[in-house]
């Protein structure tokens, strides 16, 4: 018999760390800002009063626009995985299973180092319009690849994506070793730093955009909680209680094509946030995807603020890459999630 | 009033998974569907709820084809016990058998969580309700599926429309005096104007707590009629291969002797 | 000659007032530098790219270097200077956390978003166009000493580089004779790569008196046994970091595509440092005068 957390404590829980993650990672960063000015830049940012000094244009113009990116970054990852995972009925599954970050990434790398001879003289870095609109249109076409893919007689079958998202990942993968033999230097540099993954991207332009689709993509998301729990018995079940399993799908699908492509296109490959978020949550918490995907979100948002705090600061005034430390969290707790499973009755 | 089968049939490619059946059901009774293995009686049953469309002939509810009552609006009055069910996740098993509430989650009632607990009391299993389903026993965890499809069509729909209860293989997995409770428990729900339709390879439960029974055999194709009618020593013998005896208790209840 | 950007403040996103009050902070924070200059303080520095970092080591502005990238590894000192990453990865906060006057580095440097929020802090940044000629080693050299405040050093600097240029450059017309075929392979950490025109590979090799074997293809392609076939070079030349990575001459040798090569035959190789060689910093003179004489002893 487990002890598990009531939804408000989960939420709440979730909520508070977040709040505390904002805070410290707000108050994070190679260029040093006391907490008594962090006070006054937080107090001119609330009253949209006048503040000159350079520790509010610090935290305005870099600072800010990372924390928000990092919170939707989070949140829309964490949603996803745990609609995935809904999905496949399977708590192992994760956005990439659908090719959005292959997609993405084959598109960037093809930008990066094929662009050169189409456009020479646009900038193809972490964070330029041109990557990320090639980044996002990249994961999106795969992911409509994948899912054509899976359609059958009886509608979608998700062993049919299971297995198209496979082959069609190897496929990309095939493709970025090759971009990465004709890669110059400079070129691979670039593609393996947009592998990795960061919000130093991060504009207010680009923080809007991607803020706006995650929070729609969450929105949408919470209406297939209910049928999400249903599916956990089985499509055949699901249907039997009178959900729509085939609109269901395609919704959860498009929400995280969107929500995953948007964030992917501006910050690169952030790895193992849609997998480790709702596997916490669940373990508070139980299944309920009521209370997993909204608090998975919470939870996702102050995984990436607290790796990009520690990213921002461990090696200032460099950076290392985000994706680093994700992976650094995320396979140790992979690695205990497996011993989890493998001792459970 | 009645769930029909039309000359209702499926086959896939070169493969009859149920002959062109037709059958009249009424609500307000217990239905047994026996057969052996392989007869069809499970896609015979998947027919009568839906979650298979006949590849020749139609099925109808109140002479409309099930389609056309739509998903949702069936789910309200019509509840399925599957024969075996893998769920995702550590759901527990209140919560599954909640989970039978849902076709009713834009028009609850007032007693949402009595009807969830009432409904484990009367399969037995509340005293499992904060335990993880899939830790559970075969035969628990048939009980605790069974409690959610009675959740599910709890309360007669306010449209006055007849309930229905479509069971695959219900007792399979459960204990001696469990499969009786549980056959009572269905009569009971029939005599409350409930439409039991049960897939049963039980042939003396069946002849004990059915009203009628639809027998599938090879060469007998498919009888329908009262219980005692149609399963006669005869029928069994050529369905299913078996030497039967009838015999007769002192209270006038029937049951049969095989081998 | 920047490339192309998008602006840094995004007005129509933030507030109106709030809109204002970064304007405003931005105009006061112009007067960063300029108040540094008029209190008589030297401009901190942070240069990007290791040619720049050299020029500023020549000025003599090594104590106003707050911060370099990492390919800033000429002279020994500059490795010990903090290092603000690799130069198409900058971070703003990074960079801002140095409290720099000046920001130099070439066009290559990035993300573009980066470089405009440091220049929207009211730092300056100077971007010093590749385009692998002499004038690129002046432009740095001017950028250099416009950001230190020391354009006396910087004319002084500038004019001996010139006539040492010169002077190697008559060194290698007045050698005369053959050209030789040569082929500059590049292999630090990917597969072999093979330099074709528009690289600064390209322009050493013409300025220390031999021709590219290979032409047709501007910038870097994979190399395969049969491109180095057909080009036929009499002379590989290679960084010193791409031998190391092949752990030796021996092993570089031991390629497959080399094998069919005139230079194989001779074991002719021209290695140099990689930043030395391509990095068209102040020891440029010096990369194309040794460049030379090494072709020169290998064809006698």
């Amino acid at each position: 018999m487990r002890n598990r957390w009531s939804p408000r404590a989960v939420l709440g829980g979730g909520a508070l760390l977040l709040a505390l993650a904002f805070v410290a990672a707000a108050a994070s960063g190679a260029y040093a800002i006391s907490p008594a000015q962090l006070l006054r830049v937080f107090g001119a940012l609330l009253t949209g009063g006048d503040d000159a000094s350079p520790e509010y244009l610090v935290f305005a113009n870099i600072r800010l626009p990372r924390l928000i990116l990092g919170i939707a970054a989070g949140a829309g990852l964490g949603m996803a995985g745990t609609l995935m995972q809904g999905l496949f009925r399977n708590p192992l599954a994760d956005p990439g299973l659908i090719g959005i970050s292959s997609g993405a990434a084959l598109a960037a790398g093809v930008t990066i180092v094929l662009g050169a001879a189409f456009l020479p003289a646009v900038p193809r870095t972490l964070g330029s319009w041109p990557l990320v609109s090639m980044a996002f249109a990249g994961g999106f076409l795969v992911t409509l690849l994948i899912y054509g893919l899976s359609q059958s007689e009886g509608g979608t079958r998700m062993a049919l994506m299971l297995l198209a998202g496979i082959a069609i990942n190897a496929l990309a993968g095939a493709g970025l070793g090759y971009l990465s033999v004709v890669a110059t230097d400079e070129q691979l540099r670039s593609l393996q730093f947009w592998l990795l993954g960061s919000l130093g991207g991060a504009r207010w332009s680009a923080v809007a955009l991607v803020g706006a689709v995650v929070f729609v993509a969450c929105a949408m998301a919470m209406t297939l909680a209910g049928p999400l729990n249903a599916i956990a018995l089985g499509e055949s079940q699901a249907a039997l209680l009178g959900v729509d399993v085939e609109r269901v799908k395609r919704r959860a699908v498009v929400v995280t094509a969107f929500a995953v492509g948007a964030v992917t296109a501006t910050t690169g490959i952030i790895g193992f946030i849609g997998l480790i978020a709702p596997h916490w949550v669940r373990m508070a918490a139980g299944p309920d995807h009521r209370v997993v995907l909204p608090a998975s979100g919470l939870l996702g948002a102050a995984l990436v603020l607290a790796a990009d705090a520690v990213a921002r600061t461990v090696v200032a005034p460099a950076e290392l890459p985000l994706g680093v430390l994700t992976a650094a969290i995320g396979v140790p707790m992979f690695l205990l999630m497996l011993r989890h499973f493998r001792s459970r009755v | 009033m009645t769930l029909v089968c039309e000359g209702a049939g499926v086959r896939i490619g070169a493969k009859q998974l149920l002959a062109a059946a037709s059958v009249q059901l009424r609500p307000g009774r217990v239905t047994a569907i026996l057969g052996p293995n392989g007869a069809g009686k499970s896609t015979l049953l998947s027919l009568l709820s839906g979650q298979r469309q006949p590849t020749e002939g139609r099925v109808l509810l109140e002479g409309r084809p099930l389609q056309a009552h739509g998903a949702a609006a069936l789910a309200l009055r019509r509840a399925v016990m599957p024969q075996e069910s893998s769920v995702a996740f550590d759901f527990t098993a209140r919560e599954i058998v909640a989970l039978g509430r849902f076709p009713h989650r834009r028009t609850p009632s007032a007693d949402e969580d009595a009807i969830v607990a009432e409904a484990m009391a009367l399969t037995d299993v509340a005293a499992l309700a904060p335990r993880i389903l899939n830790t559970l026993s075969g035969g628990e965890k048939a009980r605790v599926h069974l409690a959610r499809a009675l959740a599910q069509i709890w309360h007669p729909p306010a449209d006055g429309a007849e309930r229905w209860l479509l069971l695959d293989e219900p007792t399979a997995a459960l204990d001696l005096a469990h499969q009786h409770a549980a056959m009572r428990l269905l009569r009971e729900w029939a005599a409350r104007g409930v439409g039991v339709v049960a897939v049963l390879h039980d042939l003396n439960l069946a002849r004990r707590y059915a009203d009628e029974a639809i027998v599938l055999g090879a060469t007998t194709g498919l009888r329908q009629g009262p219980v005692a009618e149609v399963l006669q020593p005869a029928l069994i013998e050529e369905v299913w291969s078996m030497p039967c005896e009838q015999v007769e208790r002192a209270d006038g209840t029937v049951q049969y002797l095989f081998g | 000659m920047d490339a192309k950007h998008e602006p840094a403040l995004d007005c129509a996103r933030l507030p109106r007032r709030r809109a204002l009050g970064l304007l405003a902070a931005s105009a006061g924070a112009l007067a960063w530098p300029a108040a540094q200059a008029q209190a008589g303080k030297a401009p901190r520095l942070v240069t990007v790219s290791g040619a720049i970092t050299e020029v500023a080591y020549l000025l003599g502005a090594e104590s106003q270097l707050v911060g370099t990238d990492t390919t800033s590894l000429y002279p020994a000192a500059a490795r010990s200077t903090p290092k603000v990453g690799y130069m198409r990865q900058l971070s703003a906060e990074g960079l801002l956390s140095l409290k720099p006057d000046a920001v130099i580095a070439t066009t290559e440097a990035g993300p573009p978003v980066v470089l405009d929020l440091v220049r929207s802090a009211g730092v300056k940044v100077e971007l010093v166009e590749a385009d692998h000629t002499w004038d690129e080693v002046q432009r740095k050299v001017q950028a250099v000493g416009r950001a230190a405040g020391r354009e006396a050093q910087a004319r002084e600097l500038q004019a001996r580089l010139d006539a040492d240029w010169a002077a190697a450059r008559k060194q290698v017309a007045a050698a005369g004779g053959r050209k030789p075929r040569v082929l500059f392979v590049l292999s630090h950490s990917a597969s072999p790569q093979v330099s074709g025109g528009r690289t600064a590979a390209n322009a050493v090799i013409g300025f220390a008196g031999g021709v590219n074997a290979l032409s047709g293809f501007d910038g870097y392609r994979p190399m395969t046994a049969e491109a180095m076939a057909s080009a036929a070079p009499d002379i590989i030349l290679t960084s010193g970091q791409s031998i190391e990575a092949h752990g030796g001459v021996e092993k570089f040798w031991a390629r497959p595509e080399l094998a069919l090569t005139p230079a194989y035959r001779k074991r002719a190789l021209v290695t140099l440092d990689a930043l030395l060689l391509l990095g068209f910093g102040p020891r440029m003179p010096q990369a194309v005068r040794e460049t030379h004489e090494k072709f020169v002893a290998l064809l006698a």
